[in-house]
């Protein structure tokens, strides 16, 4: 029905002007198996060799792959590569009304009986998103009292598209969510940050969704923004659905056209690539994201209803 | 009461008082101590006693760096006289209250990184977990050895009115204090050495051992001893007087993320002699700095990898990464009943009462009643000063309760405590007591039969007779504390005075890279400072009678020598007089550019990175030349009084000279610092040299002799006016002037083979072959100026120091300036 089939391709290439003699680095490159996502094939290629490689799950959850380059080098080449299948997440969602906004918010709220322990994860600041008056302010007009969670959400994160413009020139990975919010501009991290501070603010818990989509649209379809790079959006708790996935970069929430990579509080815990260097000089980044549909083969769908 | 110890002594109402039941009646066990005071002790006895303590804080060079400030803001400690006494029945209960409490703290630690049951069990609000940044998501998981986290451990406590002791603060990150309760017992306990023994006061060393063994228990385990070290911020912490000091009194080299390294899922030291595993870190440094890789997105800082390191297992860190979460006051609140349900008993002291106003009707609480309290921040990560809540005016109090409501959950409002007044001495009176509010902090370490606590602690006077709070920070003093004993006393120590022949140490173990690294640039630049203030006293010289074009047979030279050095801009015209004099001038005092100034200030920086190494001696003289320095500033002073300026600064870097050479183990270290010193003066003369060669046979030579300090040995040789063969003679072949190339050549080269016996080659054999060069020169055709080998000579040999600096940079330094780099790609 409304399983679809990607090929994602992650390259990253640093380069750098003089020899780097000690690289370690931590990759959250490999896609989360999720009940709606099969990772049907995935590796992760690097050149060159690594001293040191091996994987493990973080706190959250997610894959992650640790590597040492011990050894001088002046370039470090990152391909992963993925097949993963991605089922539609609408037909999950309970019908009707979601819970009043504030009524969930008291809910998360009650110190006792202990509340919803995964959902208080990703209630307090982190450090690239801090709740501030300036975020409830704006977020307010999405949210009368009593108004249904989702509704109140799907509003916001339609305020934020409407509201803000993509600028990739505008926003770094440092840019601070007051500016952010003062000029109106960034990249879907930026948005996904941003929305996810007006939620914890409000005092609703929301997390960060690190990931893809699709490239070259179908036909007829416009092409998705931030599709030839890693892709950002958040996930909102709600009781009686678990976490729906919101996208303000492309006002529409995360179907099975988003692939998951991993989540975390936020940008700083699942870092496509993080490291540390010794040495290195000036260096310079190239990162290139390809995400093509590809046609179920009889094998992959046997593969995939493992995990419906 | 007329006694005149006492006069200025008031009696406590609303407080409890240390030393008196009533007024003019001490408690027991104050006794001895209170008679030695009113009449057992002369004033000069007590005056003695005084510049004892004085003399041993000044002596032993313990600070307290207040701003962290490099330019020496380095504060004495601040010790009274008379320790707070504590008898031992009393003792017992503070003793099993603290070791309990830490005993609770580490169960809580292991279920916050481990199973979260009491997170689920609603014992413990998640707000206070989740929403503290010193909860490190990347330690949950680690399994830590002899499931210990909190290994050292102190608790700030407090006396109320009718006696009891109630706990104001856990420590749990890195607590400090503990080395210098250490110290002011050293020095407290010479000074009353019979009291001491008499009253049976309980020892401190075997506290330490118990750290150090029970460290050595829990290290994993290879073929090796365990490498244990301690890892401190750096000079810059306002404890590092304490982080060296602990650190020779355990026995662990003191080091910096510089200094280590993770490979392969272990932690080494850079060495050099090569990587050492390191199997413990005692660390002073906050958890969220110690690894840029898994902990902290926006500081290098740190050893990456050290988390990896200990997730294996490969590594103890003492206190375990993430321990910080424990240190919020909204904790407090929540042990008692966490202690039932973790220990199945009741807590046994008491916390101060405070609230956290993330709870509702806390918060209700706290501003109905917010001019009895002080309000905190929840989480340390929020830097913010206590407000009391009786200080507020009108508006104030209303823009705290508008904060308190919007984002309750990051405050606590805590009930103010009414401390404990203790006597104090009186320093500027011959004899007579004042009374002072007083807190305790008491220090817990595990061992594998639980918590130890030491018998004593770290005592701190308020400033005031009324201030409510007690900080080093500022100002307060500090007292040594007594424990008495009802058996008899422990009288083991650690600074073992039998040593025996196997004990015997002969060299510096596990000497670091960047310590061996600053040793050379402190040379390098205590040599540099030399030059710079030699060459401009020579060229300000001439300014003094006449103009010096007048001495137009060396000025050229001279001039060409400063631009050369750096000491003068090249665009300077070599005329205008007025200009070069000026330019000189600020050579000598202006930081900003570069001379005598900016040199100086380098070397103070690096000597600064070695504070633990350099002896007073060398202390004293490089505050000397520091003052000259602060003194001259950036502004104009006259000719006389900058020549004035420069001969002192020329004493003082031949006194720092002297304290290496006379004062210093010959050991690797100083063998660095003595290669450091004898490249620069090398490459110094190198340069002299050419200058003058350069200038053909008409060059006075003079200045040569001034710079090189070898006036007097010509005369005394020669009664005519410099002459070139003699000259060059004296400067270059002379093998006793140490101001002569064959000299410097020849240590430089002794001290590279002496190197090379245990290390390997270490470029003596780019020295070599210049000593054969010089000794074969002619002296009839080569010691003079057309001779067309010195020129050549000369530059060989200075691209050559040049080559063996690098050289050695690379085979034996951390490269304290390369520095790791975080980097991101999405």
């Amino acid at each position: 029905m409304t399983h679809l089939r990607y090929h994602v391709r992650h390259e990253t290439h640093y380069h750098y002007s003089a020899p780097v003699v000690l690289s370690q680095q931590l990759l959250h490159l490999t896609p989360r198996v999720l009940p709606w996502q099969a990772r049907l094939q995935h590796d992760i290629r690097l050149e060159p060799e690594p001293s040191e490689s091996e994987c493990r799950e973080d706190y959250f959850g997610n894959p992650v792959t640790r590597i040492a380059l011990l050894a001088p080098h002046q370039s470090l080449g990152v391909h992963a590569q993925s097949v993963v299948e991605v089922a539609s997440r609408e037909a999950a969602t309970r019908p009707g009304p979601s819970e009043a906004w504030d009524a969930v918010r008291e809910k998360l709220r009650r110190i006792s009986p202990a509340p919803l322990l995964e959902a208080a994860q990703f209630l307090y600041d982190s450090p690239q998103v801090e709740c501030a008056p300036a975020l409830g302010a704006y977020a307010r007009p999405s949210f009368a009292l009593g108004r249904p969670l989702l509704d109140a959400v799907e509003d916001l994160n339609r305020r934020i598209f409407k509201d803000f413009e993509f600028d990739p020139r505008a926003t770094t990975i440092a840019t601070p969510l007051a500016r952010v919010l003062a000029e109106r501009r960034g990249v879907c991290q930026d948005f996904a940050h941003l929305m996810i501070g007006c939620l914890r603010t409000l005092g609703l818990a929301a997390r960060y969704v690190s990931g893809y989509i699709l490239t070259a649209p179908p036909p007829g379809q416009p092409r998705l923004i931030g599709a030839d790079a890693s892709h950002a959006w958040l996930s909102v708790f709600c009781p009686g659905n678990g976490w729906v996935d919101f996208d303000p970069t492309n006002n529409r929430k995360a179907d099975n056209e988003h692939v998951t990579l991993a989540w975390g509080r936020d940008f700083s815990d699942v870092t496509p690539m993080r490291g540390v260097i010794l040495g290195g000089g000036e260096q310079e980044l190239e990162v290139r994201v390809t995400v093509t549909p590809v046609s179920p083969s009889p094998f992959a769908a046997r593969a995939a209803d493992r995990h419906p | 009461m007329s006694r005149p110890l006492l006069a200025a002594y008031p009696q406590a109402i609303a407080r409890y008082d240390e030393m008196f039941e009533a007024q003019g009646t001490p408690r027991p066990h104050w006794r001895a101590m209170f008679d030695e005071l009113d009449h057992a002790a002369s004033p000069e006895l007590m005056r003695e006693r005084l510049q004892s303590v004085q003399r041993q804080i000044r002596e032993n060079g313990v600070t307290y760096n207040v701003y962290a400030d490099p330019q020496g803001a380095d504060r004495p400690w601040e010790l009274d006289l008379l320790p707070l006494i504590l008898p031992p029945e009393e003792w017992a209960g503070v003793e099993a209250a603290v070791a309990q409490r830490a005993t609770l703290l580490n169960r809580i630690l292991l279920d916050i990184y481990g199973e979260q049951a009491l997170l689920r069990e609603g014992l413990l609000p998640p707000a206070l977990i989740y929403g503290h940044a010193g909860f490190l998501r990347p330690c949950h998981g680690i399994r830590p050895p002899g499931g210990v986290m909190l290994h050292t451990y102190a608790v700030d406590l407090a006396r109320s009115p009718d006696g009891r002791w109630w706990v104001v603060a856990d420590r749990c990150q890195a607590p400090s204090g503990a080395g210098y309760a250490l110290e002011n017992r050293l020095v407290i306990s010479r000074v009353f050495p019979e009291l001491f023994r008499d009253l049976k006061v309980q020892h401190l060393a075997s506290f330490f051992r118990t750290l150090r063994d029970s460290l050595a228990h829990w290290a994993p385990h290879d073929d090796e001893p365990p490498l244990m070290v301690l890892l401190t911020p750096g000079p810059y912490n306002e404890t590092y007087f304490e982080h060296a000091y602990l650190a020779r009194y355990l026995g662990f080299p003191l080091v910096e993320g510089h200094d280590l390294t993770a490979r392969d899922g272990c932690v080494w030291l850079k060495t050099l002699s090569g990587l050492q595993r390191v199997h413990v870190i005692l660390r002073r440094l906050d958890d969220d700095f110690c690894d840029p890789l898994e902990l902290r997105s926006d500081s290098a800082l740190g050893i990456a990898g050290i988390t990896e390191a200990a997730r294996r297992g490969n590594v103890l860190i003492a206190n375990a990464l993430g321990s910080n979460v424990l240190e919020s006051g909204a904790l407090m609140g929540f042990l008692p009943p966490l202690c039932e349900r973790l220990l199945g008993e009741p807590l046994k002291m008491p916390s101060v009462a405070t609230w956290w106003c993330g709870e509702p009707a806390a918060l209700e609480a706290a501003t109905a009643r917010l001019d009895k309290l002080v309000i905190k921040s929840t989480f340390p990560q929020v830097r913010r000063d206590p407000v009391f809540g009786e200080d507020l005016s009108e508006r104030r109090r209303a823009e705290l309760i508008t904060s308190l409501r919007s984002r309750p959950q990051n405050y606590v409002a805590q009930e103010l405590v009414r401390l404990s007044q203790a006597p104090v001495w009186d320093r500027h009176h011959p004899r007579r007591l004042q009374a002072r509010a007083i807190g305790l902090r008491v220090f817990a370490c595990a061992s594998p039969n639980g918590y130890v606590v030491m018998p004593g602690g770290l005592t701190r006077a308020a400033t005031g007779p009324d201030a409510r709070m007690i900080s080093m920070q500022r100002g307060g003093a500090s007292k040594d504390t007594w424990v008495l004993s009802a058996g008899p006393v422990s009288t083991f120590s650690m600074l073992r005075r039998n040593i025996g022949p196997q004990d015997l140490v002969r060299s510096g173990t596990n000497l670091s890279s960047r310590v061996v690294e600053n040793l050379f640039w402190f040379g390098r630049y205590a040599e540099r400072s030399d030059n710079t203030a030699r060459l401009l006293r020579v060229a300000a010289g001439r300014f003094i009678d006449d103009f010096p074009s007048e001495h137009d047979q060396e000025w050229p030279a001279i001039v060409g020598l400063c631009r050369s050095y750096n000491l003068l801009d090249p665009e300077c015209p070599a005329d205008d007089e007025p200009a070069l004099r000026r330019a000189l001038l600020a050579a000598v005092s202006d930081e900003t550019r570069p001379g005598l100034a900016a040199t100086l200030r380098q070397l103070f920086r690096i000597a600064f990175q070695l504070r633990e190494r350099l002896s007073l001696d060398n202390w004293r003289t490089l505050n000397h030349l520091l003052q000259d320095l602060a003194r001259r500033g950036p502004h104009r002073a006259s000719l006389n009084d900058t020549l004035a300026d420069l001969d002192r600064t020329v004493v003082s870097i031949m006194t720092l000279s002297g304290f290496s050479l006379d004062g210093m183990t010959r050991d690797q270290g100083w063998r660095f610092l003595s290669i450091g010193r004898r490249l620069e003066r090398l490459q110094f003369l190198c340069l002299a040299l050419r200058q003058a060669l350069a200038r053909n046979q008409e060059c006075a030579l003079d200045w040569l002799l001034e710079l090189a300090d070898s006036i007097i040995t010509y005369r005394s040789r020669y009664t005519a006016r410099p002459e070139w063969l003699p000259v060059l003679d004296l400067l270059m072949l002379d093998e006793s002037n140490p101001r002569s190339l064959a000299f410097q050549l020849l240590g430089l080269y002794d001290y590279l083979t002496r190197l090379g016996e245990s290390y390997g080659p270490c470029g003596d054999a780019l020295l070599a072959p210049f000593i054969g060069t010089l000794r074969r020169l002619d002296l009839e055709l080569d010691l003079q100026p057309q001779s067309p080998v010195l020129m050549g000579l000369l530059e060989d040999l200075g691209t050559a120091t040049n080559t063996l600096s690098e050289h050695l940079g690379l085979r034996f330094f951390s490269h304290v300036g390369d520095v790791n780099r975080q980097t991101f790609a999405t």
